[in-house]
């Protein structure tokens, strides 16, 4: 892994709410010989804007995060959903500024974490920090964006001290969607019951997903009703700090 | 009221602005129907025992009740059977021509009221009137089949002259009966056949062709499976080893 | 409760429908298991795949010549002896359909299940002409009787419970009914046996129509679709201009993927080819064939950001999978056509006005995508929808500004770090162990029912700029 670089593009989600994530993932990479960098004013993928259809906005968003990380060997993302904004929308977005060409390079460049891991660096093989039972969700993005189910599952299934136990509907929809989430709290807080209802039954004591925003609103769900069961990020399995 | 012209004028309108979202083709036609149908049917000659065992496999998975007898001579005695299980007397049949055996004498001495379907159409409205409430009345209903598909248990039956459209709809039980000239492996060879019958201008079929496969089925209350709702609640096979179809 | 009223907003119906506990259980147990039939049809069908990819080149490569494709079904439809009509509006259709039926001296009408029909609103129409339509589909059979709408596009009466239909039959067909499907189901044959024979004029839709030979396909499983194609003296059949596909060859392709992703079955029961009115020698089929070709808004999507749900085949896969389907049912939608292909029909439809707050009605999972037997793009097109709404200022205003300002936050770095730190101020009174609980305002919407993580003492990149071992 010596000589390998990446840059770390740590989300709006990552950085304000979960900034242990970013660190643990850090420690990862490092771990394995990764230099890693963290290029400064960093916001935001666009995502957001872009999903509410605001797409002119996306795209100035989109325009100066690309040039962030125009001289980056790869790209690393702990979030699915942020990773699939780059890979699949920034291309079409920035064709418009004559950007297409250095789109299409960058998205060629950008991993989701889990990705990276087991499909650029070839690594399977880590102790967990938290032995037990994990279960892990399917982040949408991830799952039908970028075609990846099997990544994390491997990381989990080889993970020392760790047993992984299937989740009943893991690759139903959390009921997280951005704004969706406040647009019709009603309907999202009962999708979200139900995947709660469906964590609990495993038994396992940490539900692990790679987008910090499922990550927000099933762990936003699983302290509201004083679960025992803790929703982290695959990175904070992998040896980082909490 | 829209007419045709400026109705077609704002699709042709349409069209001619949109640009192709992708290279699309549609699906390859074959180019001899006739004569791809016939190469088909050449090649099931030597392998039509395997095909006959998958259409058994599939037709009783949708709940087809399956029979095989020797020759056609034998049928009637299947169809005596099925009638006696049920406490049935009543049948209507497609005409002889259609069905490509006489089998109204023999069904006739055993004991069935059987009513054969005219050969051509009726020329007063109230013969038709007359056969289709027979239909509507009677328990049984017995058909050729003009195709047997292995890939789904599917009966395929094409409507025309002494071959009605309600023999296998009204009566509550439908029994058809084939020969190995009718099965067909695939859905893809069944397309072959609709090709070819549709580029021979002297087929002189009917209006209708029907797939049939299982009893007809509703789960329209609370997804319970219940069959017989308006075509029949239960379809018979009847295999006949000896090909009987001119 | 009435949840399709569009008077109450949609936020307000979707609430509703989650109200209803028998709708609940009723939309679990149905979407559970249509998802787990389509899953095993599929998994048991190795072709799948390729059929799907291929049913969607076919449906593109229809729609680049549809001109050429609907002037071949017509000349084969008039070839045949049948008329072919022009419907621009939902109006123009019923007029053309009454007019049918009145010159016919029809007084009573048989349907079999018609989702274009349901778009036209026929039967008021029907009704309105003193000619009595009869919904044959027994889901559509209950829900008439209850005057109702359907609430699913291939089951639409998985809202009702056997009770509700015994108690539906026992008053209005004044025929005491026991609450077991079996028994219903007879007595529903009874009844609609009847009207099959009566009726004088039989109306559907069509799930396909061949150009290469004039041909309205049927599928259903009942076997109404054959009576209401058979028996009456009169057919009119109702299709979207879309419907048409090229040649035998084509259909084939569509038949191998449609009934599995609707109900799981290899094929529906019956698949019925329909060609013109009765042959001669024929002893059934009707004297009159009519075929009426529908616009409905569906043109101008030819060229149009809605393109791609013209390939729609109806099959209900999309519905069962959606997880917003899932909770609220089909009534809450408010339209005919539910769940997300819904969204995108009912803009093409009614206009992107109509659905400025149904464009939101997905969280984007994509599960929808996932399952379409043609494999169309609907987050995508909902994000379109959005945009429509965005661009067009149909969106609120205070979205917009929320938006606006979010933009800008974005894209300034200083003004995103003074965000987060005036945020850990706002938040203090809020948080408890790194969470926060209830808060007012726009932010309740969110912590009625879930913790929202409170924003960290230091974000990452405040950590990332001071502190040195993490830099390494």
């Amino acid at each position: 892994m010596t000589g390998r670089r990446a840059s770390l593009m740590v989300t709006c989600l990552g950085d304000l709410f979960f900034p242990h994530v970013g660190v643990a993932i850090v420690r990862v990479l490092r771990r394995l010989g990764v230099a890693v960098d963290v290029p400064a004013d960093q916001t935001c993928c666009g995502l957001p804007l872009f999903n509410s259809g605001y797409h002119a906005e996306a795209a100035a968003v989109a325009r100066r995060t690309a040039a962030l990380f125009r001289d980056s060997e790869h790209v690393v993302v702990p979030s699915g959903s942020c990773a699939w904004m780059v890979k699949h929308e920034y291309p079409g977005l920035l064709a418009g500024a004559g950007l297409a060409r250095e789109a299409e390079d960058l998205a060629a460049r950008t991993h989701e974490f889990s990705q990276f891991l087991v499909r650029v660096l070839g690594v399977t093989e880590f102790s967990s920090t938290v032995p037990g039972r994990v279960t892990y969700h399917d982040s949408c993005h991830l799952l039908r964006g970028l075609h990846e189910s099997e990544s994390p599952r491997t990381l989990l299934g080889k993970l020392r001290g760790a047993e992984l136990v299937p989740l009943t509907g893991a690759d139903e929809c959390c009921g997280f969607g951005g704004s969706f989430a406040v647009r019709l709290p009603e309907v999202s807080s009962q999708i979200l019951a139900k995947k709660v209802a469906n964590v609990e039954a495993t038994g396992a004591a940490c539900l692990v997903a790679c987008d910090a925003g499922c990550l927000m609103q099933m762990g936003g769900g699983l302290t509201r009703n004083r679960s025992k069961v803790r929703a982290v990020h695959l990175a904070e399995l992998l040896g980082g700090e909490r | 009221m829209s007419t045709k012209a400026e109705f077609l004028a704002r699709i042709r309108e349409q069209v001619r602005r949109a640009p192709a979202r992708f290279a699309a083709e549609t699906a390859r036609r074959p180019q001899h129907p006739a004569a791809e149908a016939e190469s088909i049917r050449r090649e099931l000659a030597e392998r039509w025992p395997e095909t006959l065992d998958a259409f058994r496999r599939e037709f009783e998975g949708v709940a087809g009740v399956f029979h095989r007898v020797a020759s056609i001579d034998m049928v009637p005695d299947a169809v005596t059977s099925i009638a006696r299980e049920r406490d049935a007397r009543g049948l209507v049949t497609w005409h002889a021509a259609a069905l490509g055996a006489d089998l109204v004498p023999a069904l006739g001495a055993r004991g069935l009221d059987v009513h054969q379907m005219p050969a051509a159409e009726p020329t007063d409205g109230s013969e038709r009137e007359r056969l289709r409430s027979i239909a509507a009345r009677v328990d049984l209903g017995l058909t050729g089949v003009d195709l047997a598909v292995a890939e789904t248990g599917t009966l395929v039956l094409v409507s025309g002259a002494g071959r009605p459209r309600s023999t296998s709809l009204l009566p509550p039980c439908h029994i058809a009966v084939f020969d190995r000239t009718a099965l067909l492996e695939s859905l893809r060879q069944v397309g072959v056949f609709l090709e070819a019958w549709h580029a021979d201008p002297a087929s002189a079929r009917g209006g209708a062709i029907n797939f049939i496969t299982g009893p007809s089925r509703t789960a329209d209350i609370e997804l319970t499976l219940t069959r017989g709702v308006h075509g029949p609640k239960e379809v018979h096979a009847i295999f006949v080893d000896q090909p009987f179809r001119g | 409760m009435s949840t399709g009223d569009l008077g109450t907003p949609f936020r307000q119906r979707a609430g509703g429908a989650m109200q209803d506990a028998f709708l609940q259980e009723a939309l679990t147990i149905a979407t559970t298991k249509f998802i787990g039939l389509r899953r095993e049809a599929f998994a048991g069908f190795p072709d799948g795949e390729s059929l799907r990819d291929q049913a969607r080149a076919i449906k593109e490569a229809t729609l680049q010549q549809l001109d050429r494709h609907l002037e071949t079904l017509i000349a084969n439809v008039e070839r045949l002896g049948g008329r072919v009509h022009y419907a621009a509006t939902p109006a123009e259709a019923r007029a053309i359909i009454v007019d049918i039926a009145r010159a016919s001296g029809a007084r009573m009408a048989v349907k079999s299940k018609s989702m274009a029909t349901e778009e036209i609103h026929l039967n008021e129409a029907l009704e309105a002409a003193g000619i009595t339509p009869i919904e044959t589909d027994l889901g559509e059979y209950i829900i008439q009787l209850a005057h109702e709408r359907p609430s699913h596009i291939i089951a639409p009466a998985i809202h009702k419970t056997k009770g509700q239909v015994a108690e539906l039959f026992t008053r209005e067909l004044k025929r005491p009914a026991e609450p077991d499907p079996e028994a219903l189901t007879r007595i529903a044959r009874v009844e609609l046996r009847e009207k099959f024979l009566q009726a004088d004029i039989g109306i559907t839709g069509a799930n396909f129509a061949v150009a290469d030979t004039g041909t309205i396909v049927l599928v259903t499983n009942e076997g109404n679709g054959r009576m209401v194609t058979s028996l009456p003296r009169v057919h009119v059949a109702v299709m979207g201009v879309e419907k048409v596909v090229p040649s035998m060859s084509d259909l084939m392709v569509f038949l191998a993927i449609l009934a599995k992703s609707a109900t799981g079955q290899k094929l529906s029961v019956y698949t019925s080819l329909v060609q013109g009115p009765r042959r001669g020698g024929e002893l059934e089929g009707p004297e009159e064939f009519h075929l009426v070709l529908l616009d409905g808004g569906r043109i101008a999507q030819i060229d149009g950001p809605l393109r791609e749900a013209l390939s729609c085949l109806r099959c209900g896969a999309c519905l069962n999978v959606c997880p917003v389907y899932r909770q609220i049912g089909g009534h809450a939608y408010g339209y005919t056509y539910p769940g997300p292909i819904g969204i995108l029909l009912t803009a093409m439809m009614e206009g992107t006005e109509a659905v400025r707050d149904l464009a939101h009605a997905s969280s984007l999972c994509g599960a929808c995508l996932e399952a379409c037997p043609v494999r169309i793009d609907i987050p995508r097109m909902l994000i379109e929808l959005r945009r429509e709404v965005d661009d067009r200022k149909i969106a609120p205003w205070p979205e917009r500004v929320v938006f606006a300002l979010l933009a800008r936050l974005l894209q300034r770095p200083r003004l995103y770090r003074l965000a987060a730190r005036a945020g850990r101020l706002v938040q203090r009174p809020f948080v408890a162990s790194g969470r926060i609980g209830r808060v007012p305002l726009f932010f309740g919407e969110w912590t009625r029912t879930r913790d929202l993580p409170a924003v960290a003492a230091r974000t990452f990149q405040e950590r990332w700029a001071t502190d040195r071992e993490l830099r390494g």
